[in-house]
């Protein structure tokens, strides 16, 4: 009955407060918003049902870690008030018994959270059901939903959370200290997790996480399929129901702790806080001095007079003092200690994890690691960096308040100190924290890289980056902080409002606030490659930087205003305190702060929206429908086509400008007479185009970027005319997401110049322009559009875009190398710069790209190709394995699918600091800075022989065959290049080395297996294009027969030449090649979702009189068929199956030799195969290649060897 | 330096009346506040410690407006508060040393002497090292007093400051605050009468936010004399006499109760004429039989 006492005056005491109400507030808020516009509908490709139970859940999850942060001050109170009001010696001698007064007090902290979660089921509800919503996505109302949202996922967070919330508060004897057990939770939930689940240990990575993020998001996003996402119900199993049952575990335990280790006993609470752990260790082993307390007989001491003084300079040396001190504070403190020791550590592994990818280490170069892993903007939020701005509020407020909640604030407050002094001295302290942060990253980057082996420090590069542009990102923030900090005169309601200016500001976008004058401390973003240096970035960053840090300083002069000093909360007197502080100095520099803002602001705008213009996301959705809507109807209609290109190009990087003058050769395919030609400009450069027979611009759209022109003389079938164009790149100021990156811009920089051929006119209207969300779609009135055609719905006859013959003439600055699509025909200088001339007779397709910057240059012939590479001069480590790769891929492919068509190859370097590489256009493969760092030393796995080799296959797969724009596309592209890289890897280098490559590929990392997609001839989903299509496949080339497969392949190339493909084509091919006898597993691998799973039992082996050694495999083996709803069923199967032994491995080696490998026919369940073997066997399994099977695991065991016994031998 | 306060009210936002048109001269020297608990004292003292304003009134210092020039009057105050706590991990030397900085101390020389000279003078200086958070009650009041006498404050605001102390650190912190008295304003607040008696050149009696009496403490004690008797008797006599007399006080001594009366002439027999002391004044001040209160009868009290 005391319980509930305690209970019950808990529940009321926290109930009248104010911070329980505003955390539902927020919350309701936040679920409201975060169902209704944003972040989990974008994620999603299709339509979707706004109260699915798979939205609550998702809403749920995020809200969940948004309570996380916001509320931790419920179980703070409820533990620690009683000590830190000092109420606790008339608490802990009532006659309470230790469980009824913990337990009372943390049901109620419970019971409080779990209501302010409820919170979030409102806003959901509301979401969907209150005005302003389309009908069309909203469902029957289904409570189990919300009931299973709220008891499986928000009610066990709350308990998790309060339990740690409410030990560390109750033994720190502070009610701030469970902000610091809700930052350690999210750093668990967030941070930690998603580092453990890209460095390779999925499952440890589901389990780590106590809010359960990543167990629902990973199992519901990609496990489910849209129809489940849309009406499955959400419930525990699997992962999610282990993450529950670990954590609430956890949980239990903390509490177990908690209530043994506390004790109703006197708290030395200002002694020997828990908080202080250099305090606690010196304890350990120090010998306390008995202390002289009594007062011996008086002795006469004058005090001597000094000289006292007031001024400015005082000031400065009183603001150092207070900095001095609270850096102290804060480094001292537990969390002080996580951000300057424990996080850099944690950065440390993160480098060491993201420098690394298929097992293949990068070449740690300091800007890379920096600006890739290290910094990050205010408004970025999506991985472990986010902790930084979190531990920025939560020390504002223990600054803030240091004074008051040491109970000094009155001695200080008397002093004669004017309040800039404290807000400066404040302010200092928690840069010299975040510039200690900022040394600790730097030691942090520098032993990561000496980790790796790498020594080329270039510490100026640290500074720069770190001090010169991390630091004042995180500064700015700081004052905005500080400033909420001492505003709300309340600790907790200040945490809750200093949190909630954080989430406006990283969710600015997303309510629809995108200039960055708007979102304080926001600017463009900076960057910083190899390549480029930091380019023309950081002028626009500054100009922002300097305009928000204006704005700190008028926040700064309202801190001091406001300054909390004596004893006087309410805001009326605080504003006539405020006032009677409006000395002239600081009037003086609030006109500074107003007149800087006004001039840089004014700047800024003249950039963003009169030099350049100014579109929200909104007007650009609003453009694009307008687009489809008056434009729609010149889609398919007869127009010239391109099968010619000529360009002379002029390229000052020292200027950013560059000048295009070119010309198409246009001619008319069609059977119709054309009386016009829709020509579309590219944006953001100037344009002038004409032709070479009367013409007259008939509409000139800019605002849409669609011009028709009318031609006097309509182009008859099978006639050509020529369009002649200037294009004209011009620097133009700065626009709000900095210089732009098409037009002058970043396009043309000092060095790294890159643009594609987006900046020259195209021809007639642009499908690929409108609009496809169908949300977007929906609230522009426009008829909803199915995102892809099935394959069966591509009309056979349509043409594939004509390819054309191509010429450029690119001139630059002497000392750079410039680069067009096409064979080198000549290079020579002229007035001082250096020009190239590149060609092509054979026509090429995609797009043109051209670049110019100091390349170091190979070129070499294959046949009578031009085969050349450029890379920026210090990333030529790994040239000789590019260039194999090219090779070899040349050699093999126009053997297996036909000759190479064109008469040249690049492979260039892009700027840029990615790591992909990609096709552009025939001929061409570009590859970022990223790419040219993978270092793979030795004969170890090598990642860019492979990726090389795919890239290589697109020129088959993409550049000749043409994949129609429907379902399907992607695994007649990307399938195919990964399944030729295999080929072509198991080729050149070996069955090992395949085997090696293949379990690369089957690291979840970047795709996940999504077991629920369409099956492979509809496939739309990454996983099913990169992963099961080239299993699928090479399976296939394993059964049928790798030169029946691949002369299918190579007659599709043949017969698709000048149309686009479908995955129907290809099936038909691959029917033509396979017997009748494999066609159920042709069906079984393309037609449907059919997954095998294979296990070796055990495998035995027992030497017989022969000498030879008698295998015995017990096996098991299942099929299932799922269907697009999700549903599996197991389907019997009697398949051929391989059956493997191999001999011991050699070092490197996962199998040894093949002893036997064979096709046995395998039926669904359990069944024992007996094979004999000549040599004694190390391994045996079923599929031990996982052509069917493609989970590695489980297919293979190591044999045991039976000593034979009397009984077996007779 | 003289420190006028003039008509000033006080009402919290809860609605209790914390001061009521208090007025108050304050000559240089020691100035006792006696009131009992909850009287408005520490909301005064904060008043003067420039950290809480009046609803209405005013409060000169000398030449200064103690409201509105609150960084003048901070330049010549020292403050000690009734209740403070301390940095616990900062040694009382370091954290002197800061408070000589937000003095406006700011020579590092002329501060370590300042610190070091208040350290010795409030027996503190063996225990500097210490981190304040091992301070016993005492030290931790004795440091307080180092912090409200640093840079030699022209107007000393002294809140309580006797609570914690024994009694041998009580005797030395009177000394101390008598010593400065000489050339301060020294405003201390108390509810123990000897401090005031012992120390105070002039002292005001203040109670539910009134001031009863503001007067010299020998003057008031001579005044009073001839008019307080006291008598020994047993509890149960007591309802009776408090009936027929005007008590002021009582007392237990040896088990039976001493009742102080005041009157002009003798009540009659069983009562002694009794010398007057600092005591009577108080509780004749709040008994209403002289100062303010017998001047001004209020309505029947509230509590």
């Amino acid at each position: 009955m005391t319980l509930l006492g305690v209970f019950r005056f808990e529940l009321a005491y926290q109930l009248r407060r104010p911070w329980p109400w505003l955390c539902m507030a927020v919350l309701a808020v936040f679920a409201f918003v975060n169902t209704r516009v944003a972040v989990v509908p974008a994620t999603l490709p299709q339509d979707f049902i706004l109260n699915s139970p798979f939205i609550i859940a998702v809403v749920s999850v995020f809200s969940c870690q948004i309570w996380l942060l916001i509320a931790p001050a419920v179980a703070g109170e409820a533990a620690a008030r009683d000590v830190y009001t000092r109420m606790y010696p008339l608490t802990y001698t009532s006659p309470v018994s230790k469980a009824e007064y913990l337990g009372g007090r943390f049901l109620a902290a419970f019971v409080l959270n779990a209501l302010i979660l409820l919170a979030v089921q409102v806003g959901s509800l509301l979401a969907a059901h209150a005005p302003g919503v389309d009908p069309e996505i909203i469902g029957p109302f289904r409570p189990a939903a919300y009931l299973a949202a709220y008891g499986l996922i928000a009610l066990p967070n709350a308990f998790i959370a309060t339990a740690v919330q409410f030990s560390i508060a109750l033994l720190s004897g502070r009610p701030m200290a469970s902000y610091a057990g809700s930052m350690g939770l999210f750093f668990f939930s967030y941070p930690v997790t998603v580092v453990l689940y890209f460095s390779g240990v999925q499952k440890l990575a589901l389990l780590a996480d106590p809010i359960g993020v990543m167990a629902i998001m990973n199992e519901m996003m990609s496990n489910w399929t849209i129809v489940e996402k849309n009406v499955r119900m959400f419930t525990l199993e699997g992962p999610m129901l282990l993450n529950r049952a670990i954590w609430v575990g956890i949980a239990l335990l903390t509490l177990a702790l908690m209530y043994v280790r506390f004790r109703f006993a006197h708290r030395p609470a200002q002694r020997a806080r828990a908080t202080d752990v250099f305090r606690r260790l010196r304890g350990r082993f120090a010998v306390r001095v008995p202390m002289p307390d009594t007062a011996p007989a008086r002795i006469a001491i004058s005090v001597p007079q000094v000289r006292r003084s007031f001024g400015l300079t005082t000031g400065f040396r009183q603001a150092v003092s207070v900095a001095r001190s609270s850096f102290w504070m804060i480094a001292k403190s537990p969390p002080g200690l996580f951000l300057l020791a424990v996080f850099p550590m944690f950065v440390v592994l993160v480098l060491h994890v993201e420098s690394e990818m298929w097992g293949i280490q990068m070449l740690p170069r300091t800007g890379y690691i920096l600006t890739k892993h290290v910094t990050a903007a205010l408004t970025y939020f999506a991985d472990y960096r986010v902790i930084v701005p979190l531990l920025i509020v939560y020390f504002a407020g223990e600054l803030v308040w240091r004074e008051r909640d040491a109970r000094i604030s009155e001695n200080i407050d008397a002093t004669p100190v004017s309040e800039w002094v404290f807000v400066l001295g404040k302010f200092l302290g928690l840069g010299l924290v975040l510039a200690a942060f900022m040394v600790s990253l730097t030691a942090a980057g520098m032993l990561a890289q000496t980790l790796m082996g790498y020594h080329d420090f270039q510490v100026g590069l640290y500074l720069k980056i770190l001090f010169g542009l991390q630091l004042p990102e995180y500064l700015l923030f700081a004052v905005l902080v500080l400033l909420v900090h001492a505003l709300v005169d309340q600790k907790h309601m200040a945490m809750l409002a200093a949190l909630v200016v954080y989430f406006l500001i990283v969710f600015s976008s997303v309510i629809g606030v995108d200039h960055k004058l708007l979102v304080y401390g926001s600017s463009p973003g900076w960057f910083f490659t190899d390549m480029r240096g930091f380019g023309r970035s950081i002028g626009p960053w500054l100009m922002f930087k300097l305009y928000w840090a204006a704005w700190a300083l008028l926040l700064a002069v309202a801190a001091t205003l406001l300054w909390v000093r004596g004893r006087e909360p309410a805001f009326r007197s605080r504003v006539n305190i405020a006032r009677l502080r409006f000395t002239r100095g600081t009037a003086r520099a609030a006109a500074v702060a107003v007149a800087l803002i006004g001039t840089l602001g004014g700047f800024i705008f003249y950039n963003t929206n009169v030099l350049n213009e100014y579109i929200t996301d909104d007007e650009s959705i609003e453009r694009r429908a307008d687009y489809e809507r008056r434009y729609g109807q010149y889609e398919g209609i007869p127009q010239p086509v391109r099968v010619g290109t000529n360009l002379r190009i002029e390229i000052h990087p020292d200027r950013g400008a560059a000048t295009i003058h070119g010309s198409y050769r246009l001619l008319n395919r069609s059977t119709v007479a054309i009386d016009s030609v829709h020509l579309e400009p590219a944006f953001y450069v100037d344009t002038r185009v004409s032709f070479d027979r009367a013409f007259r611009p008939a509409v000139t759209d800019a605002r849409l970027g669609h011009d028709i022109y009318a031609l006097e003389e309509p182009l008859q079938p099978g006639d050509s005319l020529t369009l002649r164009f200037d294009v004209i790149f011009k620097p133009r100021g700065f626009t709000n997401s900095g210089a732009r990156s098409s037009g002058a811009g970043t396009s043309i920089l000092e060095n790294g110049t890159y643009f594609t051929s987006g900046a020259l006119p195209v021809i007639g209207y642009q499908p690929l322009r409108e609009l496809w969300s169908a949300d977007d779609r929906r609230k522009h009135g426009l008829p909803r559009q199915v995102t892809l055609p099935p394959p069966g719905d591509i009309d056979p006859s349509v043409a594939a875009n004509a390819p054309a013959t191509f010429e450029a003439i690119i001139g630059t600055d002497e000392n750079q190398v410039a680069v067009a699509p096409g064979e080198l025909r000549r290079t020579w200088s002229e007035a001082g710069r250096r020009y190239f001339h590149y060609g092509s007779d054979v026509p090429i397709s995609g797009t043109d790209v051209f670049f110019s910057a100091d390349y170091t240059v190979h070129r070499e012939r294959w046949k009578d190709v031009d085969l050349q590479l450029f890379v920026h001069p210090g990333h030529a480590t790994q040239r000789e394995r590019v260039l194999r790769s090219a090779r070899a891929s040349l050699d093999y492919y126009s053997e297996q699918f036909g000759p190479y068509p064109y008469r040249f190859l690049q492979i260039i370097e892009q700027p840029g600091d990615f790591l992909g590489m990609g096709v552009d256009g025939s001929g061409v493969i570009t590859g970022g800075e990223g790419f040219f760092l993978l270092n793979p030393e030795g004969a170890g796995f090598d990642a860019i022989f492979e990726i090389v080799a795919h890239e290589m296959g697109h020129q088959w797969w993409g550049m000749q065959l043409k994949p129609a724009f429907a379902e399907g596309g992607g695994v007649i592209s990307e399938s195919l290049a990964w399944y030729s890289a295999m080929q072509l890897v198991k080729t050149v280098k070996g069955r090992e080395a395949l085997r090696r490559f293949m379990s690369f590929m089957r690291e979840p990392n970047p795709w996940p297996p999504i077991r629920t997609g369409l099956p492979l001839l509809r496939a739309m989903d990454p996983w099913a294009n990169y992963r099961k299509g080239p299993y699928a496949f090479l399976a296939l080339s394993e059964y049928v027969g790798e030169e029946r497969v691949n002369g299918a392949l190579r007659s599709l190339v043949e017969t698709k030449v000048s149309s686009f493909a479908t995955t129907l084509d290809m099936y038909r091919e691959l029917q033509a090649v396979t017997p009748d006898s494999l066609k159920p597993l042709l069906h079984d691998l393309f037609e449907v979702n059919a997954w095998w799973t294979f296990d070796t039992r055990q495998a035995t082996a027992v030497q017989t009189q022969a000498g030879a050694w008698r295998v015995t495999l017990e096996v098991e083996a299942h099929k299932v068929v799922g269907d697009s709803a999700g549903v599996e069923r197991e389907t019997p199967m009697t398949e051929w199956v391989e059956i493997g032994i191999f001999a011991g491995a050699g070092p490197g080696e996962v199998l040894g030799n093949p002893l036997y490998v064979q096709k046995h026919r395998i039926a669904s369940g359990t069944q024992t195969i007996t094979v004999t073997v000549p040599q004694e066997p190390a391994r045996a399994g079923i599929d031990p290649y996982n052509l069917l099977d493609w989970e590695e695991g489980d297919n293979i065991e190591p044999v045991k060897i039976e000593r034979r016994s009397a009984k077996e031998s007779s | 330096m003289h420190l006028s306060i003039r008509n000033i009210s006080k009402t919290y936002p809860n609605g209790v009346r914390a001061l009521t048109n208090v007025s108050l001269d304050i000559p240089p020297g020691m100035f006792g506040l006696l009131g009992p608990n909850g009287a408005g004292k520490s909301t005064l003292m904060r008043m003067l410690a420039t950290l809480q304003d009046p609803d209405e009134g005013s409060i000169h210092l000398g030449e200064l407006d103690v409201l509105s020039q609150k960084d003048e009057v901070r330049k010549t105050l020292g403050y000690l508060p009734q209740e403070f706590g301390v940095y616990p991990k900062v040694s009382a030397e370091e954290l002197l040393q800061h408070f000589a900085l937000l003095k406006g101390i700011p020579e590092r020389g002329a501060r370590r002497e300042v610190v070091e000279a208040l350290l010795r003078q409030t027996n503190l200086w063996e225990v500097r090292k210490q981190k304040l958070g091992g301070y016993s009650g005492g030290m931790r009041q004795r440091f307080g007093v180092a912090v409200a006498l640093l840079g030699n404050p022209k107007l000393l605001i002294v809140d309580e400051p006797t609570a914690g102390l024994d009694p041998a650190e009580r005797v030395r912190f009177l000394n101390l605050l008598s010593e400065l008295g000489e050339n301060s304003v020294v405003l201390l607040s108390t509810h123990i009468v000897e401090d005031v008696s012992e120390l105070c050149t002039r002292m005001a009696i203040i109670d539910r936010g009134k001031i009863l009496l503001e007067a010299e403490p020998l003057r008031a004690m001579t005044d009073l004399r001839g008019r307080i008797w006291r008598r020994v008797m047993s509890k149960a006599e007591l309802p009776a006499l408090e009936r027929e007399h005007a008590v002021i006080s009582t007392k237990l001594l040896a088990g039976r109760t001493v009742a102080r009366v005041h009157s002009d002439a003798a009540p009659g027999p069983g009562f002694e004429a009794v010398e007057p002391d600092l005591e009577d004044v108080y509780f004749a001040a709040m008994a209403g039989r002289i100062g303010r209160r017998h001047e001004q009868p209020e309505p029947v009290a509230t509590r």
